[in-house]
């Protein structure tokens, strides 16, 4: 410590200390939440363990199971990357509807609230909400093709190979685009008015304001909405679980999926362990790629 | 009969007054949790016998929780991870044996040695579903296996006499009285291994005796997949059959265009409440062809965790004593596995409600016939192994040759692993 | 924002809007008409208006369960873990948008703990909560919730976002860095604050697996746990199952809709102001 004014003196270690005392609340729960049952799940994935059996070093033989006899597994790998992959375009949408009702439009508050209005259910009911929606006899979109003209026989969006995983994912951003749209919100509201005005003043057109300014202003936000879009994979398992179940066959099985049945229908919580580390990976790497997509500065505007 | 809506409300009444009346834990008292499977529809019954459980043994408390079948595993595993495992639990179908088989319930042989009249007072086809290694884990709390439901004005009008009496038979039924998009012939309900009396009367057999080989792989096997498949492509079977659970295909069985429906008997009490065709008259009841049966039963077992075996082990002898489980049958018209209690339940039944009597008839008679029921220590992992690959063939995803290839590879996988 | 627009696009923005509040509206229209009408669902074609409607399917799942108690245990959870969230990820928000050495640890740390589900952490998580002996307490129930990783996102972004210029002025002034917080980057970040409320909201609201799982007492359940156990007498008449959707959907919609003027307010306030 330095003399004088002492260590606690310094305006610098003032300053640390207080970002330190900030962090550390969400630091232990997140320790305690996260870190912690994923140190377990790596541990456990290199063992042989059940709630009543004394775990057991096996090595890789959980990875090796996984890479060579697991149909399953890549199966839903597939899955959860086509559901992931869908998120750009969700995004897109959702900057669509957030552009249209941060305008000074007549009723752009009631759009607002309509949009928003399914995210806050409960994932369970809007699973049970959208089996009906697309139920053969008393569903209506059925009903509505058929009624168009559209197709002849019922279509069994759900209990077909083809269509179950779109089905799923559409119920999926019916329930999510409000969230999107809200993060953008939230964004666009963000930006300084006088940024606008300014390029106003300079003349520049429409379209060269939304990629000059209001693009790399949402850039924090774009960000968000596609960590969340990679989340989604696994937010979205009680819809799959009360949708499909991960059926027909394998056809909606996602990752988060095949984790929870391995673990607690088939008792393999260590081969689980497993493939929650592997999948704890890939959405580790599909993160840092859109980080370095978003500028590299996890989502942060860059300075003036 | 009582309504459904005043049941309802005399449960909600209990509920409300119990939540006032929660029994304080005093000093030395032993106690144990009884953990149920879906049956919250019972509290009322339930909780009158946990009262006059605890009233004959001082200082006992007995806790009760209910969970449904999709929460009820990672409850339970939890529970055992954490050392607390409620002492008392009941389960559906294989799930106990698989249970018996991680370490988690307790041997009840011992128990059953030292007491043979009450091992003598459950029936003992049923009693061997929950045999694990030579041993017995659990005793039937309410049992259930399937039988095959027709609608008999739909088998007029197709001109058919009778139930089929064999495989091809189903099938040809079932085309008669398929006409496009307003009525199939044949339903099946699918999950656990419900539909395996189709594959038994064909002759196919899952495993071999012994449970260490496959032994459905065969050129008969294929040939009836792929007849199931075709009838399921021409709408004879409702492709319900392999795509629904529980409330779609009884519901459809219950809306009155489907022919037959393979199910167990508590599918009876489903579609009877959503069809007001089913009546004693329109309703045949009958067995599969060859009197093959799934069952789909419930047990009780005692966790092995437990701190109180001895307690827990009362309370399960006095849940299904002629007392307690005679309520039971008698509110829910089941049976409960109990000899006594079943006969005299049937003998009553007999006159009061006609086509429960016939329903539940058909539960006690050929349980020597019982399929779909090998006592696997990981029966949901052979399934996870089986079904998926039997379910892309049957609705045409695959040939039915390389879908059972492809599913032999994965339970062969499973059976050495075990 | 822009010059007036022209008649055709703000009709094409009309139309636009209204076909996508169809769609997003046409579920709870369709779950509502199933849910109070008694007509056999397997029949087609499906009633578009309902025929006879009536409310007993909503007044069997109000008797079922001890409602008020359930939303009692609900709003008590909800309200500790939106306390939680505001404060705490107002806290951890501001840290990151300040240099300090391991700075980027942090983010990425805070980044990656998003990426691990729940469903793969019930069994390390349930025996810490045990450990610590919060099992069937209220603030066992929000624990893990009161700090939400997006949430504290959401608050950086809103306080990057703030002028450089407005905080260095602020610091020249003599503020102190409390100051600063409470006087110039919260009143600048309602819209963040408000998304933070409702977000947290929801998410506390809707949780299930986790109350399942460590809730034992009945009088401790919360609404949608009480809710889906429920559930189990609803699957013979179908619609009582929706009515029962209806039921489970209609306190956070409720709430929203109450919130949202607040929560609208809050952005456009910070808008105005930035």
């Amino acid at each position: 410590m330095t003399a004088g004014k002492g260590w606690w003196g310094q305006r610098r270690n003032r300053q640390l200390t207080l970002i330190a005392c900030f962090l550390l609340p969400s630091l232990a729960i997140f320790f305690l939440y996260r870190i912690l049952p994923l140190g377990w799940n790596v541990i456990l994935s290199f063992e042989s363990w059940s709630p009543l059996k004394p775990a057991a070093w096996v090595g890789f033989e959980h990875y090796v199971e996984m890479w060579s006899y697991d149909d399953v597994f890549w199966v839903s790998l597939w899955n959860t990357l086509i559901f992931i992959a869908a998120s750009p375009l969700v995004i897109a949408a959702a900057l669509g509807v957030a552009l249209l009702v941060n305008s000074d439009l007549r009723g752009a508050s009631v759009y607002r609230t309509i949009v928003f209005l399914s995210y806050p259910l409960m994932t369970v009911a809007v699973g049970i909400i959208w089996r009906w929606m697309y139920d053969e006899r008393g569903g209506i979109i059925n009903y509505a093709l058929r009624a168009s003209g559209l197709v002849d026989g019922p279509v069994g969006f759900l209990q077909s190979f083809d269509w179950a995983l779109p089905s799923v994912i559409f119920a999926g951003v019916w329930q999510t685009i409000g969230f999107y749209m809200i993060i953008l919100l939230t964004g666009l509201q963000s930006i300084p008015q006088n940024l606008y005005e300014a390029a106003r003043i300079d003349g520049a057109p429409a379209y060269a304001r939304f990629f000059r300014i209001t693009l790399p202003m949402l850039r924090p936000s774009i960000f968000l909405c596609v960590v969340v879009g990679i989340l989604n994979s696994f937010t979205s398992f009680d819809l799959v679980y009360i949708m499909t179940n991960g059926g027909p066959g394998h056809a909606t099985e996602l990752l988060i999926t095949h984790i929870y049945k391995s673990a607690f229908e088939q008792t393999k919580f260590d081969y689980a362990a497993a493939l929650t580390v592997v999948q704890f990976g890939l959405l580790l790497l599909l993160t840092y790629a859109a980080n370095k997509a978003a500028g590299g500065n996890a989502g942060a505007v860059e300075q003036d | 009969m009582i309504t459904r809506r005043t049941l309802l409300k005399t449960a909600a009444a209990a509920a409300a007054t119990s939540v006032i009346s929660a029994p304080a834990i005093g000093q030395g008292t032993k106690k144990i949790t009884f953990l149920t499977w879906n049956i919250i529809d019972q509290k009322e019954l339930i909780e009158g016998w946990i009262k006059r459980f605890q009233s004959t043994r001082p200082g006992v408390e007995v806790e009760w929780l209910d969970k449904k079948g999709p929460e009820f595993a990672p409850f339970y595993q939890t529970q055992l991870a954490a050392g607390t495992p409620p002492d008392v639990i009941n389960t559906q179908g294989a799930l106990g044996l698989e249970y018996a088989a991680q370490g988690a319930l307790l041997d009840l042989s011992p128990l059953f040695a030292r007491e043979a009249a009450t091992k003598a007072r459950y029936d003992a086809n049923y009693l061997g579903n929950w045999m694990f290694e030579g041993k017995n884990y659990m005793v039937p709390f309410y049992i259930t296996k399937t039988l095959l439901f027709y609608n008999k004005p739909m088998f007029a009008k197709a001109g058919l006499a009778g139930p089929p009496k064999n495989f091809d038979e189903i099938l040809a039924f079932a085309q008669k009285m398929t006409s496009g998009e307003i009525a199939s012939g044949f339903m099946t309900l699918n999950f656990d291994w419900l539909y395996w009396p189709l594959f038994a009367m064909s002759g196919v057999d899952l495993v071999t005796p012994d449970l260490k080989k496959t032994a459905f792989n065969t050129p008969k096997a294929i040939e009836v997949v792929d007849k199931l498949a075709k009838a399921t492509q021409s709408g004879a079977i409702n492709k319900i059959s392999w795509t629904g659970r529980w409330v779609e295909p009884n519901g459809a069985f219950g809306a009155g265009n489907v022919g037959m429906l393979h199910a167990h008997s508590p599918a009876y009490f489903f579609f009877k409440g959503q069809g007001s065709w089913v009546t004693p008259e329109t309703l045949g009841v009958a067995h599969m062809p060859g009197n093959y049966a799934t069952p789909n039963s419930h047990g009780l077992g005692i966790s092995k965790g437990s701190k109180n075996p001895e307690l827990a082990w009362d309370f399960v002898k006095f849940i299904t004593d002629n007392a307690q489980a005679g309520e039971l049958a008698t509110r829910r018209k089941l049976v409960t596995g109990n000899v006594a209690v079943d006969q005299a339940t049937l003998a009553k039944l007999a006159n009061d409600d006609p086509t429960v009597y016939q329903v539940l008839k058909t539960q006690l008679e050929h349980t020597d016939k019982m399929t779909g029921n090998w006592r696997f220590g990981n029966d949901t992992r052979i399934k996870e192994a089986f079904w998926p690959e039997l379910q892309s063939a049957l609705l045409g995803r695959k040939d039915a040759k390389s879908a059972l290839a492809d599913a032999d590879r994965r339970m062969s996988r499973e059976l050495t692993r075990s | 924002m822009a010059a007036r627009p022209s008649r055709p696009r703000l009709l094409l923005r009309h139309a636009t809007l209204v076909a996508v509040s169809f769609v997003m509206l046409l579920p709870f229209y369709w779950v509502m008409k199933t849910a109070v009408t008694n007509e056999n669902i397997y029949a087609y074609p499906p009633g578009i208006v309902p025929r006879d409607p009536h409310l007993f399917n909503f007044v069997d799942v109000w008797y079922l369960i001890p409602f008020p108690r359930y939303l009692l245990n609900s709003i008590v959870v909800s309200a500790i873990a939106v306390a939680g969230n505001v404060v705490l990820n107002a806290m951890a928000g501001y840290a990151l948008t300040r240099q300090f050495p391991g700075r980027r640890a942090v983010l990425a740390l805070f980044l990656s703990c998003m990426l691990i589900p729940f469903q793969a952490t019930i069994i390390p998580a349930y025996l810490i909560t045990a450990k610590m002996g919060l099992l069937n307490t209220y603030f066992g129930l929000a624990f893990p919730m009161l700090s939400t990783i997006i949430c504290i996102f959401v608050f950086k972004a809103a306080f990057e976002a703030v002028p450089r210029s407005l905080i260095d002025a602020a610091r020249l002034d003599g503020l102190s860095e409390w100051r600063i917080i409470l006087r110039v980057l919260l009143p600048l970040s309602k819209p963040a604050i408000a998304t933070n409320v409702i977000l947290s909201f929801i998410w506390s609201w809707n949780n299930f697996l986790w109350p399942l799982l460590i809730t034992r007492d009945p009088t401790m359940q919360t609404l949608p746990l009480g809710l889906a156990r429920f559930l189990s007498y609803m699957e013979d008449t179908t619609g009582a199952l929706y009515a029962f959707a209806v039921l489970v959907l209609a306190p956070s919609v409720l709430v929203f809709l109450m919130a949202q003027k607040e929560f609208i307010r809050g952005l456009t306030s910070g808008a105005t102001k930035g």
